[in-house]
């Protein structure tokens, strides 16, 4: 019994030790997908966050202080993601890079708000991922630096109509994800304001695997543009099904889509579709980045969360050094007036207004597939 | 696109009654719903998986060793999880739920070891597409279609016309009669594993090349298991009825009405099975199971 006790306590001293005393380091939490299906991207998103923290820390840290991740696997889940934030919250962080995804994030910025830590997602593009949808007004303690939605719903609709010359199009999407549900209101929105018309709307089930019905009807219809906003799985198994039940028309996707896996996963089906995205491996401004995570992990990032991620940290060290605190008030204040800050994707200004970035690029890419790669078609700076 | 929606409706429903098939079979000897059958079709599918991608075997051989891997794994769940219960007499509940303690098992395994990435076969056929009176088939779906009757058909000559059949329809009607005339029991089961696993590999390789291979992909054979109910559980003819019709259910809902209702009607039609017809369209009694 007393050897047990003993044990225990040196047990406690151990874990006690392993931590670092509060003063000394800056703990930001980061919720981050490391398992499920979009582990690709969180797990690329873990090594470019410890690469930029690694640099930051040698060069005398934050305000004389070294920053330590404290991550926790959401599992791309929104009841995960929401205890991830909770365990975040007792863990006492400052801040919270994270999550990826639109509906985790709507899920975990209450929580944080209410603990009052600033939270700074990294992909997630939905609207009310920053505004609170009940109200209308400003989640106070939100952020990202990626574009929203709406921006990407027009970018895909007027490259549709304008460079693919599109008069006619369908919409496939997943109904359970608020991701693919927005963007498919988004997209038609913009496809119908610039005189396009959408033939078809059809949406599938998450974890649905087959899609033919639902292509069946749109074949019917023969749009010359077919809009899938989902995720890479979803993008190839629907690519396959329209090929194999003969649909010629052009596939369009989102950033979701931008993952190696498409190419693996659609094969030949998915070869000449179009997507938006937030970056490209040939982007002129992230050509350091990508040189340095190659030499340091021997492959390409995969795109865009590696890069979000870090524009993530970089908003979160430059608030703090603005507000000269890390009080989650006063970093949240001084975030919502960041002005021309170089972060890895370029430059960012953070409108006060929404807490989202003014004039964030979006790209245009095209699978190919005999190269593996994706191609740089177009940029857009602004849709008006 | 009356035409097509029949199309994809026999094309989903072939799959189901592959997946259904293998219910059936355990369900008629040992009386239990066996739910690790979808993890075993998950395995088979790796399986198939890493012959085509790691040794670069056609789709023959891939098929074939799928067929092979999935039912040593059948046999080996069988042994390793049910034959104990099995020598104590437990009910079958108890089996049931052993079944489901592997299915949770074997998923977790795989994420384990394996993890949690999507993977898809190498194209074997192409994407060719063939017209029919305005609608396209592909070849492999009118290839697996023709498989899998074929198959089921193949299975149903075995049980009828061999004695390993007939033992396996006399071991159906009474196991203990059965061991009493000299039928070695175990072996007999055995062999009904294998033959369920076997064609746990069919539809696991013809799932991966039809959508994706991962670990979660066996959660849809509870589509096939209200197949198999909706076919009479036990029964082989009514599995494969079971599976096409909820294919075609299933299409037509999604094309006519609405893709988001479309589980509602399956489940619909599952309730109303067993609410007016428990023993399905084909188990007509216990007797005359398999």
């Amino acid at each position: 019994m007393r050897r047990t006790a003993a044990l225990l306590a040196a047990l406690i001293l151990v874990a006690f030790a392993g931590t670092a005393p509060a003063a000394e380091v800056i703990r930001i939490g980061h919720t981050v997908s490391l398992t499920g299906g979009a582990s690709m991207w969180g797990q690329s998103e873990a090594r470019a966050l410890d690469m930029l923290a690694g640099k930051i820390n040698e060069a005398g840290g934050v305000l004389g202080k070294r920053i330590e991740f404290v991550r926790y696997d959401n599992r791309n889940d929104a009841v995960e993601s929401v205890n991830v934030a909770r365990r975040l919250v007792t863990d006492g962080v400052v801040a919270v890079i994270g999550p990826a995804q639109s509906g985790n994030s709507i899920a975990t910025a209450p929580v944080l708000e209410k603990a009052g830590i600033p939270m700074v997602v990294t992909t997630a593009t939905n609207p009310y991922v920053t505004i609170d949808q009940k109200t209308g007004k400003v989640r106070p303690f939100a952020f990202r630096p990626c574009f929203i939605d709406p921006f990407q719903g027009t970018v895909a609709a007027r490259f549709a109509i304008t460079d693919l010359g599109a008069g006619k199009g369908a919409i496939l999407y997943d109904v359970g994800s608020d991701y693919g549900q927005w963007l498919a209101k988004y997209f038609e929105e913009a496809f119908t304001a610039k005189g396009g018309t959408i033939v078809a709307k059809e949406a599938f089930r998450t974890e649905e695997l087959d899609y033919r019905a639902q292509l069946g009807k749109i074949k019917e219809l023969a749009p010359d543009v077919i809009f899938i906003p989902t995720s890479q799985k979803e993008a190839a198994m629907a690519a396959k099904q329209a090929r194999d039940i003969g649909i010629k028309a052009t596939l369009l996707g989102t950033d979701n889509w931008g993952s190696p896996d498409l190419i693996d996963l659609g094969g030949s089906a998915i070869d000449g579709g179009y997507f938006v995205n937030l970056t490209d491996l040939a982007d002129p401004d992230i050509q350091d980045f990508v040189a340095e995570y190659r030499a340091a992990f021997g492959e390409d990032p995969v795109l865009p969360n590696p890069v979000m991620a870090q524009d993530a940290l970089i908003m979160i060290v430059e608030a703090m050094k603005a507000a000269g605190s890390t009080e989650g008030a006063k970093v949240a204040e001084a975030m919502a007036n960041l002005k021309d800050i170089k972060v890895t994707s370029g430059v960012l200004t953070i409108n006060p207004e929404d807490h989202d970035p003014l004039d964030k690029p979006a790209v245009i890419q095209q699978v190919d597939v005999a190269g593996r790669t994706f191609k740089f078609v177009k940029k857009y700076v602004s849709v008006d | 696109m009356f035409l097509q929606t029949v199309i994809t409706g026999l094309s989903i429903g072939g799959i189901y009654a592959l997946m259904a098939v293998g219910y059936s079979l355990v369900f008629s000897v040992l009386n239990f719903s066996n739910f690790a059958h979808g993890a075993v079709i998950m395995l088979g599918a790796y399986v198939g998986l890493a012959l085509a991608t790691k040794l670069n075997l056609g789709f023959g051989l891939v098929l074939a060793g799928s067929v092979a891997g999935a039912g040593i794994i059948a046999v080996l769940n069988e042994k390793l999880a049910y034959s104990s219960l099995r020598g104590r007499k437990a009910p079958s509940l108890y089996l049931m739920i052993s079944a489901m303690g592997c299915a949770v098992f074997l998923e977790n395994l795989v994420y384990a070891t394996i993890g949690s990435r999507f993977y898809a076969f190498p194209e074997f056929f192409g994407r060719q597409v063939v017209t029919l009176w305005g609608s396209s088939v592909s070849l492999l779906d009118g290839g697996a279609f023709l498989f899998a009757l074929l198959a089921i058909f193949g299975l149903h000559l075995f049980i009828r016309r061999t004695r390993t059949g007939i033992a396996i329809r006399a071991g159906v009607c009474d196991m203990t009669m059965c061991s009493l005339m000299g039928v070695d029991l175990n072996r007999l089961i055995a062999v009904v594993f294998l033959l369920a696993g076997g064609f746990a590999g069919v539809a696991g390789v013809f799932l991966g090349v039809k959508y994706l291979v991962y670990p979660t992909m066996g959660w849809v054979t509870n589509k096939a298991y209200i197949a198999a109910v909706i076919g009479g559980l036990g029964s082989l003819p009514g599995a494969l009825a079971g599976g096409l019709i909820l294919g075609m259910v299933e299409t037509f809902v999604s094309t006519y009405v609405s893709s988001v209702l479309r589980d509602v009607f399956s489940f619909t039609l599952l309730i109303a099975f067993l609410v007016w017809r428990p023993n399905g369209l084909m188990g007509i009694d216990s007797e005359d199971k398999v």
